[in-house]
């Protein structure tokens, strides 16, 4: 048995004060969860403490909170490791939090109907069946639905909508569980509205271009949804597949970098955010283009830039590399290795396998 | 005060496919669940569904292994019922989006799993019970116009008109605490089981037999209540469950000796015998001083090609690591028999009624009984689907000839003075937790795989002095607000009256079946003990009474795996 | 030590200050860096997005240059962004054989292969890991005694931290704190520490990734931090770059400076900032120049115009 100190940031909904922090003393073995922990809290010492708990085996998605400043399930974190997690570690103490960017209700309870519910029903999250329904099952391709095994392991507890830092900025952006569940139709091969899901969450400036790419999400997620790279294949589905050209320019800044990339071999960075708009002239980059210009006259007086090096192109890319982007680009289909799919081979026993 | 042709209470897989259903009938519905839907316990179930789908396979044969399984407790009309609409279901489910494993083919692919004669079970990876919840889930979110959802309601009473027809309940917003009483013409049970009555157990917090005590409450009969299954695979530690799902795939269980011990108890299914006779066999090779130093037995899912591990069994991966510290696809895991599912319930037709009008039970709290003494791995999912549907089938198709009752406005006040009452115990006694923590061990103790008379005395003297110890437990949190104590406190009143109904079943069956083994009367009486035993509330103690089995086809034969 | 050395693009294109501080910085710390010049973008993220398999055999590519630099003990970037998604690409090829040998068929033609496990290292790490804090702190000749340095490790180089190595015996989500303390200065814990600067969208939604950076730097500068430390050029720009529009973004006066991490070390060891390029920085570091300048016994280099 080992003690640890548990701080609990306590809110009181009766009296409305400003929150603050409880400490209690537990003493429990290292390998224990902090919901065991904090269970003992309410069992020993004071019953209202509120936290949302069920299963205690990391399925049901009900405890969900901060531990030292991190998203994740409170079932699923052990004592030992909590302790020593972030800067100031020291070994015993845990600082447990509710999860962030949803309004607390008390203690460690969230209200999650306000912003995790809503913007999972924002995305349409029911099956919009493909016609004709046949008698008997859909035959769908057996790794399709391996595939999408991984979205459907979403338990919704909120961790990722918790941490995901561009709803800090934006609270209505579309979020990552929200995009997970889309992408769970997407790639239903039953489903019959594929293209109308990507272009309603392409074009929304607070759909799936408005992601900043954190990696919270996955770092936060308890079962491997990952849900950043679901957002990255929804996009590289509408993009590349459907050629939806959504108004964020997000797939014309994915193409004009790979573009860029393809000419220059390094990223000529003056052309990135032009091209983004359509390309220097394009009527849509021009506003941006002089909205950039103090940007662009600071940095031709620092002398981080010159006009010789933003116009003209001095690296180009070797013809190597131009070979391996029509060489890969020119497939029939995309080849993506999914590592939650196949796993990964831990020795050469295996690979020989 | 809300008014609708159907109330469901529980949001598991059962109330949420009575709901979908009442709602296609055309009812008014609403569903009440005291935890957000996807929280219910059915979210656990893992390992799969069973159904005579595939076309060289057939009902008849999934039914006689029910009710093989059942030890011939199983009442023969519902098992019948149950089987022969299970392949339906799946299609329906397959229709509605859940993301079933497939063949090679692109056809909808099977596994085997414990008591089968054929691969019958349907399933996504080891998360089943989690796909085809959310998938129920997200038919609620498209037909919210049509079913009222009430999320975060504890339900506290059951209504009843002078008549003794069940009206309705009231429950208790757990966000704000407030009161209210909801008028329904038919009321749907789907409140699940009782495993925290154990401890440990591989079920969440909220099983604490709600639905079971406020059927009991108000005089609904409880059957077969002696019926606890333990399941073979559970953490030593914590009780969580290893699904059966992994004997499914290939695993083994070894003793401490490293023999593959099932070979002696089950010559023909092994580790996929029934799950009673796995338990007992586990429990004899620990007894008999083969198991190891913590008293479990090994699992070895180390036979089971990695690749198809980490495609089919992905969640005990993850149980594994996080809760034990062993990676599955290399070494043996350790685990023991649990407390699992209550095959016992509020007593239920093949409709789901229960004899108090306007009552019905579908899922784990009911008893149709299509379990009987021992329940097959992946009929439960089946179970509550089956019967959820037809429950709220039945229940619409009623409404139609009932007129909606409207309960006196005297029964928020009388459940106000309860919760009340308990807000203002006084403090001076041992904690709930204090006394739950008793009621889980002692049973464990005296009511599990193996039981007799004298264990069975000591259980009941315990629960009722337990029983009379409870009222006096002071809570801390006074609130309104998320109040999870007063609820912590209603919920131990449930387990005792749950406990109290599973002891007196279990000392009165004076025989061996199924889930019961008394080592007092280690054999199966069928002569004297071929029918279920049910539980009453009379006065204020239980009280036995019998209901016959019935068979239509298949005459009771001796039960080897 | 030797180490095969990808630079990034933006070290060479519009954060040249960078560049030209790593290679001032590198014969200080005995580090002979072999550049990789044929090697090109790492995608940066978005080229994995358009197109996996593309991104991981462009990264497969450097990695085989890398491992074919004689001598070279292992690969280092300067860009936590680079050091991201050639990590993301590196699981991938090393996880799967099939896979691995998919992609090197198609660099067969350049006569280049890939060869399982390669060690990517950002400076950071290697400061830690392979330089190690004990050793700095000895080159240290210009200790930032009474210089707050806020670090900003921002979301590449942090997370996830299973395919970072981040652990128990490798802390490195807390290296730049060490780092900084190991050149003597004072470490400002802050609200944005960890991070997005909002680079990845300043093209999809500019006011989120103004909003973003503007957020964090005014943190910084609410914990009076005198400047932020970044391991990462791209941050740098959204950063520094941006600083200007990204203060009208959050409608707050910001003068935060922002160093890159070789830039911060080369102050330590005694370079002074006009060589390490802090001219070119679009937010004068007046703080820390005046700070360099202002610390007794620190070397004067001959010839030094004042600023």
């Amino acid at each position: 048995m080992a003690e640890y100190t548990l701080k609990l940031r306590r809110y009181d909904p009766h009296t409305g004060e400003a929150p603050y922090y409880e400490e209690f003393q537990v003493d429990l073995e290292p390998h224990r969860s902090v919901l065991e922990a904090i269970l003992q809290v309410k069992a020993q010492q004071d019953g209202s403490v509120g936290i949302r708990c069920s299963c205690r085996a990391a399925i049901c998605g009900s405890c969900g909170v901060r531990i030292n400043g991190r998203a994740g399930l409170a079932c699923h974190t052990h004592l030992d490791k909590a302790a020593k997690t972030g800067v100031n570690a020291d070994g015993r103490t845990i600082l447990v939090e509710p999860m962030g960017n949803m309004p607390v209700i008390k203690d460690l309870i969230v209200d999650m109907d306000a912003v995790h519910w809503k913007k999972i029903q924002r995305v349409t999250p029911w099956l919009l069946a493909k016609e004709p329904v046949p008698e008997r099952e859909y035959v769908v391709p057996h790794e399709n639905m391996v595939d999408v095994t991984q979205t459907m392991a979403c338990i919704q507890c909120g961790a990722c909508v918790s941490d995901c830092l561009s709803m800090e900025v934006d609270p209505l952006f579309v979020g990552p569980a929200a995009s997970a569940k889309a992408y769970r139709f997407v790639g239903d091969p039953r489903d019959a509205e594929q293209f109308e899901r990507l272009k309603d969450l392409a074009e929304d400036p607070h759909g799936i271009y408005d992601c900043t790419h954190c990696f919270n999400c996955i770092e936060a997620c308890p079962k491997g949804v990952a849900p950043m790279s679901q957002i990255m294949r929804l996009r590289r589905v509408a993009s590349g597949d459907h050629h939806i050209e959504d108004r964020n320019n997000g797939s014309r800044h994915e193409h004009a970098f790979v573009k860029n990339i393809r000419r220059n071999g390094l990223l000529h960075e003056a052309d990135l955010v032009p091209d983004s708009y359509g390309g220097k002239f394009h009527p849509r980059a021009v506003p941006e283009l002089i909205a950039s210009l103090p940007i662009v006259i600071n940095g031709l007086r620092r002398g981080k830039m010159t006009p010789k090096k933003a116009l003209l192109h001095e690296h180009k890319a070797p013809k190597e590399v131009k070979r391996i982007f029509d060489v890969v680009e020119g497939r029939d289909q995309r080849y993506e290795l999914n590592l939650y799919i196949s796993g990964t081979e831990d020795d050469e026993s295996e690979a020989q396998a | 005060m809300p008014a609708h042709d159907v109330l469901i209470i529980g949001a598991g897989l059962a109330g949420q496919r009575a709901a979908l259903a009442a709602a296609d009938a055309g009812a008014s519905v609403a569903i009440l669940s005291k935890v957000h839907p996807v929280r219910s316990h059915s979210v656990a179930a893992a390992g799969g569904i069973n159904a005579a789908l595939n076309p060289e396979d057939s009902w008849e044969s999934h039914a006689y292994d029910t009710v093989k399984g059942s030890d011939y407790l199983g009442d023969q009309d519902a098992i019948e019922v149950m089987c022969r609409e299970a392949p339906d279901e799946i299609l329906w489910l397959e229709h509605a989006g859940v993301t079933f494993h497939r063949s090679p083919t692109g056809h909808l692919g099977t596994r085997a799993f414990g008591g089968a004669s054929a691969a019958r079970t349907y399933y996504v990876a080891d998360i089943t019970g989690q796909a085809i919840l959310h998938v129920l889930y997200e038919q609620l979110m498209k037909h919210h116009e049509t079913v009222d959802r009430y999320e975060e309601w504890f339900t506290t009473t059951l209504l009843q008109d002078e008549s003794g027809r069940c009206v309705g309940c009231v429950a208790r917003n757990i966000r704000d605490g407030r009161l209210e009483a909801f008028n329904a013409k038919s009321v749907i049970l789907a409140s699940g089981g009782a495993g925290q009555v154990f401890k440990p157990t591989t079920n969440a917090l909220i099983c604490t037999g709600d639905g079971i005590a406020q059927a009991y409450r108000i005089g609904a009969p409880l059957m077969d209540m002696e019926m606890i299954q333990y399941h073979p695979t559970t953490l030593a530690e914590n009780g969580f469950l290893i699904t059966e799902g992994a004997r499914g795939e290939g695993a083994h269980l070894y003793n401490a000796l490293g023999e593959r011990f099932m070979e002696k108890y089950a010559p023909n299914k092994l580790e996929l015998a029934s799950r009673d006779v796995v338990s007992r066999a586990e429990q004899t090779e620990i007894n008999e001083g083969r198991g190891f130093p913590d008293g479990t037995i090994a699992l070895d899912i180390t036979k089971v090609p990695r690749k198809r591990t980490l495609e089919a069994l992905r969640e005990i991966v993850n149980i594994g690591k996080d809760f034990a510290g062993v990676d599955i696809t290399r070494e043996p895991i350790h685990i023991k028999p649990g407390m699992h599912y209550i095959m016992g319930g509020v007593k239920t037709d093949v409709d789901g009624q229960t004899p108090i009008p306007g009552l019905y039970a579908a899922g784990e709290v009911a008893c149709v009984s299509v379990h009987g003494g021992n329940r097959l791995g992946a009929n439960s999912l089946l179970d509550t689907l089956i019967f959820g549907r037809r429950s709220g089938e039945h229940a619409a198709h009623r409404a139609r000839g009932v007129a909606m009752p409207k309960a006196p406005a005297s029964v928020l006040a009388d459940a106000q003075g309860e919760i009340d009452a308990i807000l203002t115990r006084p403090t001076g006694g041992r904690r709930i937790s204090q006394i739950k923590e008793e009621l889980g061990e002692t049973m464990n103790q005296y009511v599990a795989v193996y039981r007799d008379a004298a264990g069975l005395e000591t259980a009941l003297e315990i629960v009722r002095r337990l029983k009379d110890e409870a009222p006096n437990a002071a809570i801390d949190d006074k609130g309104t607000i998320f109040n999870q104590d007063v609820l912590a406190a209603i919920e131990l009143g449930y387990m005792l009256d749950c406990a109290e109904a599973i002891v007196v079943a279990a000392q009165e069956r004076k025989e061996s079946r199924g889930a019961q083994f008394r080592t007092d009367f280690p054999e199966r009486n069928d002569a004297e003990w071929l029918h279920h035993i049910t539980i009453s509330l009379n006065g204020d103690g239980p009280e036995k009474g019998v209901a016959p089995v019935t068979m239509t086809r298949w005459e009771p034969q001796e039960r080897t795996y | 030590m030797k180490v095969a050395y990808w630079p990034g693009c933006v070290s060479r294109g519009f954060t040249p200050e960078l560049h030209g501080s790593m290679a001032a910085v590198a014969p200080l710390l005995d580090l002979e860096l072999v550049e990789l010049d044929r090697a090109c973008c790492s995608g940066a993220g978005v080229i994995a997005e358009h197109n996996q398999e593309l991104a991981d055999t462009l990264n497969a590519r450097t990695f085989a240059l890398a491992q074919q630099v004689e001598g070279a003990e292992l690969m280092m970037n300067i860009c936590s962004t680079c050091q991201g998604a050639q990590g993301e690409c590196q699981e991938r090829l090393d996880a799967n054989t099939e896979y691995r040998d998919h992609v090197n068929q198609t660099l067969a033609a350049e006569g280049l292969s890939y060869e399982k496990g390669l060690t990517n290292k950002n400076f950071l790490w290697l400061l830690v890991e392979e330089i190690g804090l004990e050793n700095l702190k000895k080159k240290v000749k210009r200790p930032l005694t009474n210089l707050k340095v806020g670090p900003f490790y921002g979301c590449y180089i942090v997370r996830p931290t299973d395919r970072l190595g981040i652990d128990d015996e490798h802390p490195r989500d807390q290296y730049l704190h060490w780092v900084i303390d190991a050149l003597g200065g004072t470490v400002i814990d802050y609200a944005g520490a960890y991070k997005c600067c909002g680079f990845p969208i300043i093209t999809m939604n500019k006011q989120n990734s103004l909003k973003q950076a503007g957020t964090h730097l005014a943190d910084a500068t609410d914990a009076d931090a005198d400047c932020l430390v970044v391991p990462c050029p791209l941050c740098h720009l959204n950063l520094d770059l941006q600083q200007p529009l990204a203060a009208k973004a959050v409608d707050r006066d910001l003068a935060m400076p922002v160093l890159h991490l070789p830039q911060l070390v080369g102050l330590a060891l005694g370079l002074e900032p006009k060589q390490l390029g802090m001219s070119k920085h679009v937010v004068k570091p007046t703080s820390v120049i005046d700070w360099s300048s202002a610390v007794v016994g620190a070397p004067a280099p001959a010839g030094r115009a004042g600023w």
